[in-house]
């Protein structure tokens, strides 16, 4: 039965489509005047209206035929940014050369992305915010679920852009603002052309393939100047860790060599001009080195609740300053990762590409985080720790980790409707703070 | 999409000359049209909306019951789409004098509304009602049928001005002209198609519904069911109620009409025209023949299909009182058919010793048909009623069917081939009663009595619901008449428990079908007239101050807002020096010809880029001048002289009329 009905939302809203895209708002005037036309006039004695409905068809059917000639053939180039931010506009080039003989003018730019129809098993399994709220009727049949899939996977909203009037052999140039909304890779697939027929009710399209894919970040928000706590810890490896792969520290000073030192380390200069060997001497690194541990383990609440966890990783990956301290994104997905940047070593931009491919991990236990943060408390000064919910073995991962001598600043984003439990030790200087979906920038500024 | 000036107005005025209603069209057109002259301009917010749709909404319902109680149920449905101009006028007008170019589209649905004002959003879209009423304007004109090439052209010429105002705008007027006609041609084709085809449906259809309709009583042709193997069913339908008077003998049996000429299975009238009956001076008496003195007195109530049907009269009867009907006719065999009555009539019929609407027997009253009359001699011979006095006939038929039938909806097949009467008189001795009624005419005149079959109800059943004595469509009965002794005489000789056998075949849900068709008669009762309530009949003209107080609510307490005349709320533009330079024509030229400039780009950079493109390279005027003079018109504070003005407007002009419109040719065919 679902499947059916599945099967059936396909088809409905790739008609959605055709009619939505095709049919300008005189079209759809026409549309509807040759349905009530055909209620009015069924019965062909009583009243006129089966002459109104035969020339609206008429009508639709001629501008119908006239769209099919538009021709012509047609050079897209695009010039798109390798990034966009959700929730900001998205502004970029294109570059329409008409190689026709003949001259173009009245055309508009629609740009196509991937499909955004959600397979079988997404359908079934997806769950909407908010679907209890809906009645008995829409959760059975699921239509506002598949309209709310749809949505998520659109990546961007594209306007439809006029196109200055071609020459043959000419070329323009259109400027096209996309609003992404959702973050991951968006997929450009076509650009469309399309001109309405003489009588302006019905549009032809000419397709021009354009591949292009650009990767769409998360939203990120103001976090204020934080003083997160935290020594200085030795950091194996030092300066060379960013530099190059090896082992070699921070020189420090020259002293005189002691039976045992390595060859390697001797200061051929100095030797020469002292006379005696001189070796160099390293200084082992310390550095500032702070956790951002994402927690993906929030695949039975709203999913909102983790796409604003995501933005507050976001938010503070760019804040931190990372210039002479590390940052080690850790989350678990298919498998443990953990993602160091600053100090050279990856810049702030690339952990926001981590951060815009990443999903609810399924199918595995928290236990899995709490292993992989605890292997390295060792090297961290600081946590910062951004959960989706304040339960009891996240509340062991946050002591542990205190009790291991790791301040930890503990954040937990919480859905909008969610009620505040009684008797939350809020130690104010590191957690737990509260996030509500909805009031994320509110929540950071109480920081 | 703009809607060109004064269209809505000719599509009202378009509408009022289609449905003749001139005035209502002249008085809508200018309310609507009057927002373009009256400054006045309301701010309403979407509760204000909100209200208005639900005046809308009431002006319709009442529409719907007023129509639907005054006119015939299929002229309804024609009249409500006639009137729609009307019902939308209220919405439309708001907007046309708001403040607002459209109405937000939540407004239409609860479900919507109470959505909108959970989340306080504004409108993601807004509608402009204009352009659907144009559509129902035109729509409401088709509705008045009025035939003849006036509607098409006028509604084609609408279009027209519709679409051209619609138009992209490359399209070569040449082409969109021929391609109009060409539409327009098509649709008359298609619509005159569309009206021949219906015909040809409804032939066809017609003659396929025709076997599975009801027929009324038809009192030129009685057809029995004499014959039919299997079992007989009849509705639990209620047809009359009656009201016997005091003095009644129940059952009593209501005739409908009489029938001399049996052809198996159906009885034939034959012979009997039709003479017209005139009403006495009040013009619901009916007088059927001469008066005598009046013996009883029922009150039948019957609802009549489309104001014409038989009525069912008691016997002897010899006036009909308060039947609301404009013609009555009758025929020699007792007859009353009645035309151009309403859906329900009660009337009251008076009844005397001995019938005047029935001509006395003549000789086709004792004629017996060919198959079935050899039988009845036989059996008429061996009851031994040949001879006998007409009384005695009669008594002897009553104790012989008594004795020796029963009542049967139920018939086998017959062994051998004999006739289904036959059957009934020799073998089976059951039957229903038209077997009954049938035999007995066939026996009666066997015997020499005269006498005809009489088709009609018998009176048996008191419903307490109703409090009146109701009856169905089972209850329709089939009797003998015969003439005894100088008058004609009901003879019935199907067994008594009849009612009851045929009770025992009710459906289940008879209880709620008779709540339906009590509420139902009542409905009718009150519909025409017939209840003379109080309550009910001044109950339509409260609802006139109830829509003045609404409307008064709605507009009268809302403030006013007396915005700008055209573009209400948009300030006027600051004043900037050298927007009306003409180098703007002269980029605009550019753009149409594919050489625009790019957003953002100046000037100077433009004119470099495009300085050896075809068209600017070959005209006299040099463009760096033009730019030059226009950049100083806009930007220098001081301004430029006269001269300076008029040069730079002759210049442009003259670089305009050396290079040429565009044309949208093919390259070797561009114009130099």
């Amino acid at each position: 039965m679902r499947r059916l009905l599945f099967r059936a939302f396909r088809w409905t809203w790739v008609v959605q489509q055709w009619l939505s895209r095709r049919f300008t708002r005189a079209g759809y005037l026409v549309l509807g005047g040759i349905l009530a036309a055909s209620v009015v006039g069924l019965d062909t004695n009583r009243t006129l209206a089966y002459q109104a409905f035969a020339f609206l068809v008429v009508l639709l059917a001629v501008a119908l035929a006239a769209s099919l000639t538009l021709r012509g053939r047609f050079s897209v180039r695009r010039s798109v940014p390798r990034f966009g931010t959700v929730g900001e506009p998205l502004v970029y080039k294109v570059i329409v050369a008409n190689q026709g003989r003949r001259a173009q003018s009245g055309l508009t730019l629609l740009e196509d992305t991937a499909d955004p129809r959600p397979s079988l098993e997404e359908f079934l399994a997806a769950r909407e915010p908010g679907e209890e709220r809906r009645n008995w009727f829409d959760r059975r049949v699921g239509y506002p679920r598949w309209m709310w899939l749809i949505e998520r996977r659109r990546g961007a909203r594209f306007p439809e852009t006029p196109v200055p009037p071609l020459l043959p052999g000419g070329d323009a140039e259109v400027r096209v603002e996309a609003l992404p909304v959702r973050r991951g890779r968006l997929r450009l697939v076509r650009v469309t052309l399309a001109r309405p027929d003489p009588f302006g009710l019905f549009r032809g399209f000419l397709r021009v393939p354009a591949l292009q894919s650009l990767l769409i970040l998360p939203r990120r928000y103001p976090v204020p100047d934080l003083d997160l706590p935290g020594t200085r810890r030795y950091q194996q490896g030092g300066v060379a860790l960013a530099a190059s792969v090896g082992d070699s520290e921070e020189f420090a000073s020259l002293r005189d060599y002691r039976p045992g030192d390595p060859l390697r380390r001797i200061h051929w200069r100095s030797w020469a001009r002292v006379g005696k060997p001189i070796v160099k001497e390293y200084q082992d690194e310390f550095f500032v080195r702070h956790a951002l541990v994402l927690d993906t383990f929030g695949g039975a609440g709203p999913p909102e609740v983790f796409e604003e966890a995501v933005s507050v990783a976001a938010s503070f990956a760019v804040a931190i300053p990372s210039q002479d301290s590390l940052l080690d994104l850790m989350f678990v997905g298919p498998e443990a990762y953990c993602f160091t940047a600053g100090r050279g070593l990856a810049h702030a931009d690339r952990m926001l590409e981590v951060l815009a491919g990443v999903e609810p991990c399924v199918g595995k236990p928290f236990s899995a985080l709490r292993n992989a943060v605890l292997e390295r408390y060792g090297e961290l000064s600081g946590a910062i720790c951004v959960l989706l919910a304040w339960d009891a073995e996240r509340r062991a991962l946050v002591e542990a980790l205190r009790g291991a001598g790791v301040p930890t600043l503990t954040l937990v984003v919480v859905p909008a409707d969610a009620t505040a439990p009684a008797g939350e030790d809020g130690d104010p200087g590191l957690g737990p703070h509260r996030l509500t979906v909805g009031q994320i920038p509110e929540g950071l500024a109480r920081l | 999409m703009n809607l060109p000036p004064f269209l809505l107005a000719t599509a009202l005025l378009f509408w009022g000359w289609q449905t003749g209603l001139w005035p209502v069209a002249c008085l809508m057109a200018s309310v609507l049209e009057g927002a373009r002259l009256l400054p006045w301009r309301w701010d309403l917010a979407r509760s204000d909306f909100n209200r208005v749709s639900d005046l809308c909404t009431i002006i319709f319902v009442s529409l719907v019951v007023y129509l639907g109680a005054t006119t015939d149920a299929p002229r309804v449905l024609t009249l409500v789409f006639q009137w729609f101009p009307l019902v939308v006028l209220p919405l439309v007008a708001a907007q046309v004098f708001s403040t607002s170019p459209g109405v937000d589209a939540r407004i239409f649905l609860w479900s919507q509304r109470k959505k909108a004002d959970a989340d306080g959003t504004p409108a993601t879209h807004t509608l402009d009602l204009r352009y659907p009423y144009f559509v129902i304007c035109i729509l409401a004109a088709s509705a008045a049928n009025v035939r003849g090439v006036g509607f098409y052209v006028g509604a084609t010429v609408l279009t027209a001005v519709a679409l051209w105002s619609a138009r992209p705008p490359a399209v070569s007027p040449a082409i969109w002209g021929g391609l109009f006609v060409l539409v327009a041609g098509l649709g008359w084709v298609g619509h005159v198609g569309l009206h021949q085809a219906q015909r040809a449906v409804e032939a066809v259809a017609l003659e396929w519904l025709a076997e599975w309709m009801r027929r009324d009583t038809d009192p030129f042709r009685s057809s029995t069911a004499i014959g039919s193997i299997g079992r007989l069913k009849l509705s639990d339908r209620i047809i009359l109620r009656v009201d016997p008077g005091p003095a009644a003998r129940m059952p009593l049996l209501l005739r409908e009409a009489t029938y001399n000429v049996f052809a198996m299975p159906a009885w034939l009238a034959v012979d009997a025209t039709w003479s017209p009956v005139l009403p006495e001076a009040d013009g619901t008496t009916w007088r059927l023949g001469p008066a005598g003195p009046e013996r009883a007195r029922v009150t039948v109530s019957a609802s009549l299909r489309r104001g014409r049907g038989v009525l069912a009269l008691p016997a002897d009867a010899f006036e009909i009182d308060r039947l609301t009907v404009v013609r009555v006719e009758k025929n020699r065999l007792g007859a009353v058919k009645v035309d151009e009555g309403l859906g329900l009539v009660t009337y009251t019929v008076r009844s005397g010793a001995r019938s005047v609407l029935d001509d006395p027997p003549s000789e086709g009253d004792l004629i017996l048909p060919i198959p079935d009359g050899a039988v009845a001699t036989r059996v008429a011979r061996e009851l031994g009623l040949r001879g006998a006095s007409a009384a005695d006939v009669v008594a002897a038929l009553h104790s012989y069917f008594r004795a020796n039938f029963r009542y049967s909806l139920y018939r086998q097949a017959p062994e051998g081939e004999v006739s289904a009467l036959e059957d009934f008189l020799g073998r089976s001795r059951a039957g229903h009663c038209e077997y009954f009624a049938t035999a007995a005419v066939l026996l009666l005149r066997a015997a020499g009595v005269p006498a005809r079959y009489a088709t009609g109800y018998s009176v048996q059943e008191w419903s307490p619901l109703e409090r009146a004595w109701v009856v169905r469509a089972r209850h329709a009965h089939s009797w003998a008449v015969a003439w005894v002794d100088g008058a004609w005489r009901d003879v019935d000789t199907t067994p008594p428990g009849w009612g009851e056998i045929e009770g025992g075949q009710a459906s289940v849900w008879q209880p709620v079908s008779d709540l339906f068709a009590w509420a139902g008669h009542a409905f009718n009762q009150w519909r025409y007239g017939e209840r003379r309530g109080n309550v009910t009949s001044w109950l339509g003209w409260l609802l006139i101050p109830l829509t003045l107080v609404l409307i008064w609510r709605l507009f009268f307490r809302r403030r006013q807002r007396r915005a700008g005349a055209a573009s209400a709320g948009s300030e006027a533009p600051r004043a900037r020096v050298g927007t009306d330079s003409e180098f703007y024509a002269v980029e605009d030229r550019l753009n149409a010809l594919g050489l625009g400039r790019r957003a953002a780009e100046p000037p100077m950079v433009w004119l470099d880029r495009v300085r050896d493109q075809s068209p600017v390279a070959q005209s006299r005027v040099r463009l760096e001048r033009l730019v030059a003079l226009h950049y100083r018109y806009r930007f220098d504070p001081i301004g430029l002289s006269e001269a300076e003005r008029g040069r730079l407007r002759a210049e442009a002009e003259a670089w305009l009329a050396d290079v040429e419109r565009p044309v949208t040719r093919d390259r070797e065919a561009a114009p130099r």
